[in-house]
């Protein structure tokens, strides 16, 4: 029988865990071209103000990254995320200052710990789904918010909450990693540390979580009906995000030097979400997008003296046309027009990289 | 061999199913009866996603009720939907892959067990191709795959022939009766296709209004008066 | 712990905050109820309408009554377009994408007011009824306030009569009892749709305007006091009217008595979320497994 055969050849494709197929081996040459670009050659070609802002966006990828895992994938809805990213920043700049741990050590302490925090506030969340856990999260996101409002960020001072209420002077920074001190340094550690994030996300996707999740996205019975233990694998999905996200917070506090309460709205939840939607949420490009979206297009948009009210009217016509305009599933629709912006935002960096010398 | 006994299911004032008692030798059973007698009740019952206000299972020598709803696919519990639910995203390879890795078989046999499955329900097209591009009869195939793969005791069929024409329900058919032989499971069929039933199974239980209102050989129940009146609603002359 | 008379004068504040609430809350689940929206642009477009007075009163000159009514009436007008348009082309999916797609309005809506109204100018709404009011012991008590509360508990009442007695109000409860049974009888489901996206609409005009007058124009902070509401509503499970109120009451009572308590009042601002988790949770015991498929799909 014919079938037989080809299944046979296939069979030992099938040896190796990482069958590739042409399109993701073009896939793999492109991630492999910008982590390059990224690394090597944009430092020099960007002014400080862009520095700055590149680096916000790596964050905000790795952020976008968690966000378009549980959405896309598990079809969870976190409207939090900003949330988490905060108490990152919080748990990173405490280890930082209260501890002489390695970066690389206080970076993985501070996504594990911020882990253990996500799933446990999430817990509860986890027995609902849908518009429910969408409010959920947005509601507790709301509340730890207020709660950061109140015990600020860690500074240097002391006690268990290690603020410090200095009205006067410069506070003091949070730490970077010796061998990245310099912005375009810690740039380059950044895009290092998105790509491991990346990498990590990728592991689960293509692996027995991932094909889980699917599954739990498509059908919760059909799931269980498998044997999935569904609860489990939703757990094990915020903790993958409150993961990469409490990293991502330990970078921005090492980015910012210091954090403040105002930077971290729950406003600026229902934005990530519009940009993780508008990014797409099927494929991990999508969260590079969105990224460029939350802090490039702003970025760009101050330095031509347009009104960041623009970004945020665009995101909700954003928000709108995704909604209304990919009825059976974004995947189909999306990867065109993501390249499409995609092809849009490189033109636009290419058109900024020659203004880069000049100070915003 | 599943006994069940007593089987009742309370939602708010509607009783699914009132006190269904039934045993279930071997082979593929049918369950037939008409819309809303409460077959799909009695499969989620099984599926674990419906807690029944009293009665018992047991399925090969055990309480299938005990177990918590995701370790009895681990058991050898299998289920296809009345809506195809195989998994669009993914390849016809990891749907079936995915039964086999939750049941804590070894993952060395995995992908043999996988590719035995897929040929088993004879399906010809690549395991890799994503379910979502498969028509109507490959996703049936897939679905039951699934239900074959990696050792099953008990395998529930819901309607696996809904929205297919006729030379594919024979094939199917036909893959049916063979899965107790293949895989020394326990097969039960809920279908309206009666002749699919009548080619499948060997023994038939026919439920109403949520009670076992025949049960025995399947010819003899398809010609049972009592089930002839169920299904079309017509008083005849005793 | 502040004595007695420190938290008097919180009361009717509270009590009119809640009244504001309630109003909202009533158009929240009616649209809910009627349409399977949960529209979280509420505040946005209220916010929105307020504006609109503001200028008409401080730049355009317009005589305050018009201003209040344009304000009213544009709740009404901008809901019932994006019912007409959004509601109708998303009518098919999960509760969840329509409540998304309404975030996305609200977005729309922040961007264009801070465009068109920026930040840094600090406005205010003062309505005639400011003014004048009365004493109760040694609380002092406006008017403004007294119809907040009234006008709450009018709407309630009255939405339910409406609910119950007028036929767009059956056919109303007939939608969101179950939709495609309501359409094969005959029932025109657009009009009564419109009816609701509409009749919401001006209520979220009104609540817009009497919470610029009570606490602040600011569009930020308007848009997302709807949070306040949400509870409310999430409390009453998107379904009775009668708790919806009695929750806004108390959410908006708490909410401001908290003010005097030195040691906690800096957690004022968690109310809304606190009790909102507590009545999501609540709400969601005892689920039931359903085969619609997951996420944004």
């Amino acid at each position: 029988m014919e079938a037989t055969g080809s299944v046979t050849s296939l069979r030992s494709s099938l040896a190796s865990s990482v069958h590739l197929r042409r399109s993701e081996a073009i896939n793999l040459v492109v991630v492999i071209a910008v982590v390059l670009f990224a690394v090597l050659a944009l430092p020099s070609m960007l002014s400080l103000y862009w520095i700055d802002t590149a680096t916000a966006a790596v964050v905000y990828a790795i952020v976008a990254l968690g966000l378009g895992l549980l959405v896309g994938r598990v079809g969870m809805i976190s409207l939090g995320q900003v949330a988490v990213l905060a108490l990152g920043g919080w748990v990173g700049a405490k280890l930082l200052f209260a501890t002489s741990l390695p970066y690389p050590v206080a970076l993985v302490a501070t996504g594990l710990i911020t882990m253990v925090l996500g799933t446990l506030i999430g817990l509860p969340a986890l027995r609902v789904s849908g518009l429910y856990l969408a409010l959920v999260t947005l509601m507790l996101a709301g509340a730890i918010t207020v709660v950061l409002v109140d015990t600020n960020f860690p500074n240097g001072g002391k006690g268990f909450l290690g603020y410090n209420d200095i009205s006067t002077g410069t506070p003091p920074s949070i730490r970077r990693p010796s061998i990245a001190s310099s912005d375009p340094a810690f740039f380059r550690y950044s895009v290092i540390v998105a790509l491991l994030m990346f990498l990590l996300a990728l592991w689960h996707i293509r692996g027995k979580p991932g094909r889980a999740w699917v599954a739990i996205r498509q059908s919760e019975p059909a799931a269980l009906a498998a044997g999935v233990n569904v609860t489990v694998y939703k757990m094990w999905a915020f903790a993958l995000a409150s993961f990469v996200t409490g990293v991502a917070g330990a970078l921005l506090g090492s980015s910012s030097r210091v954090l403040y309460a105002y930077q971290f709205p729950t406003s600026q939840s229902i934005v990530l979400f519009a940009v993780v939607l508008m990014g797409g949420v099927y494929t991990l490009w999508g969260a590079v997008i969105a990224a460029a979206l939350l802090q490039i297009l702003p970025g760009a948009f101050t330095l031509w003296g347009v009104s960041n009210d623009w970004a945020t009217i665009l995101f909700g016509v954003g928000v709108l046309q995704v909604l209304t305009t990919a009825p059976a599933g974004i995947a189909h629709q999306f990867p065109r027009d993501a390249a499409k912006l995609g092809k849009l935002l490189f033109g636009l960096a290419r058109r900024l990289a020659p203004a880069g010398g000049r100070a915003p | 061999m599943i006994e069940i006994s007593d089987l009742t299911v309370r939602f708010g004032g509607v009783i699914p199913l009132d006190s269904m008692s039934v045993t279930f030798e071997s082979g593929t059973c049918g369950l037939i009866g008409p819309n809303g007698a409460g077959k799909t009740t009695f499969f989620n019952v099984l599926s674990g996603f419906v807690a029944p206000a009293t009665g018992t299972v047991r399925a090969f020598g055990e309480d299938l009720l005990a177990m918590p709803h995701y370790r009895r696919a681990r058991w050898g519990l299998r289920r296809t939907f009345q809506t195809e639910q195989a998994i669009e995203e993914l390849s016809i390879f990891e749907n079936v892959a995915m039964v086999h890795e939750h049941s804590r078989r070894s993952r060395a046999s995995r992908q043999a067990d996988v590719l035995s499955a897929v040929e088993f329900v004879g399906l010809e097209t690549d395991p890799h191709s994503r379910v979502g591009t498969l028509g109507v009869r490959e996703r049936r195939l897939v679905e039951v795959a699934r239900a074959v793969v990696g050792e099953p005791k008990l395998v529930l069929l819901d309607e696996p022939a809904a929205g297919l024409p006729d030379e594919e329900t024979e094939h199917l058919g036909r893959v049916i009766r063979e899965i107790p032989e293949h895989t020394g499971a326990l097969v039960i069929l809920v279908d309206h296709d009666m002749e699919l039933v009548s080619a499948c199974c060997g023994v038939t239980a026919v439920l109403d209004f949520g009670v076992v209102i025949a049960a025995g050989e399947t010819a003899e129940v398809l010609r049972n008066k009592d089930v002839m009146r169920a299904y079309l609603g017509t008083e005849e002359a005793a | 712990m502040p004595s007695w008379s420190s938290f008097q004068p919180f009361i009717p504040i509270g009590l009119a905050a809640g009244g504001v609430y309630a109003l909202s809350g009533v158009g929240m689940v009616v649209l809910y109820r009627a349409t399977g929206v949960l529209n979280l642009a509420f505040g946005a477009v209220g916010a929105m309408g307020a504006l609109i007075a503001w200028s008409m009163i401080n730049t355009w000159h317009v005589p305050g009554g018009i201003a209040y009514a344009t304000c009213v009436l544009f709740g009404g007008v901008a809901t019932l377009l994006y019912g007409m348009v959004f509601g109708r082309l998303l009518a098919a999916r999960d509760p969840l994408v329509k409540a998304a797609a309404t975030l996305g309005l609200a977005l729309l809506l922040l961007g264009v007011m801070n465009r068109l109204w920026p930040a840094q100018v600090t406005r205010s709404i003062s309505l005639p009824t400011d003014s004048s009011g009365f004493n109760v012991g040694s609380v002092s008590v406006v008017w403004t306030q007294v119809i907040a509360v009234g006008f709450g508990i009018v709407m309630t009442i009255g939405t339910a009569v409406f609910l119950r007695v007028t036929k767009i109000g059956t056919a109303m409860r007939a939608l969101a009892d179950d939709r495609e049974i309501t359409a094969t009888l005959g029932v025109p489901v657009r009009r009564v749709e419109a009816a609701a996206w509409f009749g919401s609409g001006l209520l979220s005009g009104a609540a817009g305007l009497l919470l610029a007058d009570l606490v602040t124009l600011a569009s930020d902070a308007l848009t997302f006091i709807v949070i306040f509401t949400l509870s409310a509503a999430l409390i009453a499970r998107l379904r009775s009217l009668a708790v919806t109120f009695v929750a806004s009451i108390v959410i908006g009572l708490v909410d401001n008595l908290i003010a005097p308590i030195t040691s906690i009042t800096n957690f004022r601002d968690m109310t809304p979320f606190v009790l909102a988790v507590a009545a999501l949770l609540f709400f969601a015991r005892g689920r039931q497994y359903s085969f619609a498929r997951g996420g944004i799909r």
